[in-house]
């Protein structure tokens, strides 16, 4: 039996496969804390892409595709890289998110 | 017992499933551009607060209509990247939608882009020489609704509500 991807991979690899659909994503960052123990709690994404629609912090929440490889369900916030700019000390100002590691393209 | 914003989002995506098949109907029928499209911004509209209700709540969704131009692109991303192995081909049904998502945002009466776009599915509209323009009687110029990226844009939303609405 396959061992099932841990939280950390499957946001890497789903922040890889943002990466190859969308050109104008420039960044993505995990978003803290990070629940390993609950299977239900989400993987958090923080993308930054430009040209998007100002609007701050407007989670959307995607549920879990075992078939496709997604085990958990996730969140995606999207934001400009100006939005990017003007959020200090890594908080994100919604419930006790903070912005995490940067997740690479390759 | 309130019900749960989950709960709102299984129905927003039922009922966006529902606007689909309504649109079916329509085009069977032959009817007029802006029924069609009409059904389709609300089918659009209702998959776009399906999954913003879950975490941002019933109440803080429920009023606007402004959902689409910026929220259906992301939906967009988040299947074509997990479902379609061909990345080129992925990258273009997003870079599809993306375009679309803001003409199908604006057939709503109350997006007009700040008084620039008052064409709309809905109700007559007056331009600045004063000329009344009437939807069942518009061609809608900007969207080819026999187009691929129609059909791809209806696929989008059938998939991400089906997965939304069990």
């Amino acid at each position: 039996m396959m061992k099932k991807k841990s939280k950390l991979e499957t946001a890497e690899s789903l922040a890889k496969a943002h990466f190859a659909v969308e050109p104008n994503l420039k960044h993505i960052y995990l978003i803290e804390p990070v629940d390993d123990q609950d299977p239900n709690d989400p993987i958090k994404l923080l993308e930054v892409v430009e040209g998007t629609i100002e609007r701050g912090i407007e989670p959307i929440a995607f549920i879990a595709d075992p078939a496709r490889g997604i085990e958990y369900p996730s969140i995606v916030v999207e934001i400009s890289p100006t939005e990017y700019q003007a959020i200090h000390d890594g908080k994100l100002g919604y419930h006790d998110w903070t912005i995490g590691r940067e997740l690479l393209p390759v | 017992m309130q019900a749960t914003d989950e709960e709102w989002a299984r129905s927003y995506a039922r009922q966006a499933l529902s606007d689909l098949r309504a649109r079916e109907t329509l085009v069977r029928a032959n009817a007029e551009k802006c029924h069609r499209l009409h059904f389709l911004q609300m089918a659009a509209e209702k998959a776009c607060k399906a999954y913003l209700t879950v975490k941002n709540g019933h109440n803080n969704v429920r009023k606007s209509h402004a959902y689409v131009a910026r929220n259906l692109p992301i939906i967009a991303r988040q299947f074509y990247a997990v479902i379609n192995p061909d990345r080129k081909q992925a990258r273009r049904q997003v870079s599809e939608i993306k375009q679309l998502a803001h003409e199908i945002e604006v057939l709503a009466p109350a997006c007009d882009d700040g008084d620039v776009r008052r064409d709309n599915s809905e109700y007559p509209w007056e331009d600045e020489k004063g000329n009344i323009y009437t939807p069942c009687e518009y061609s809608f110029p900007n969207i080819d609704d026999g187009s691929r990226a129609i059909v791809g844009l209806i696929k989008l939303i059938r998939t991400a509500c089906e997965s939304y609405s069990r």
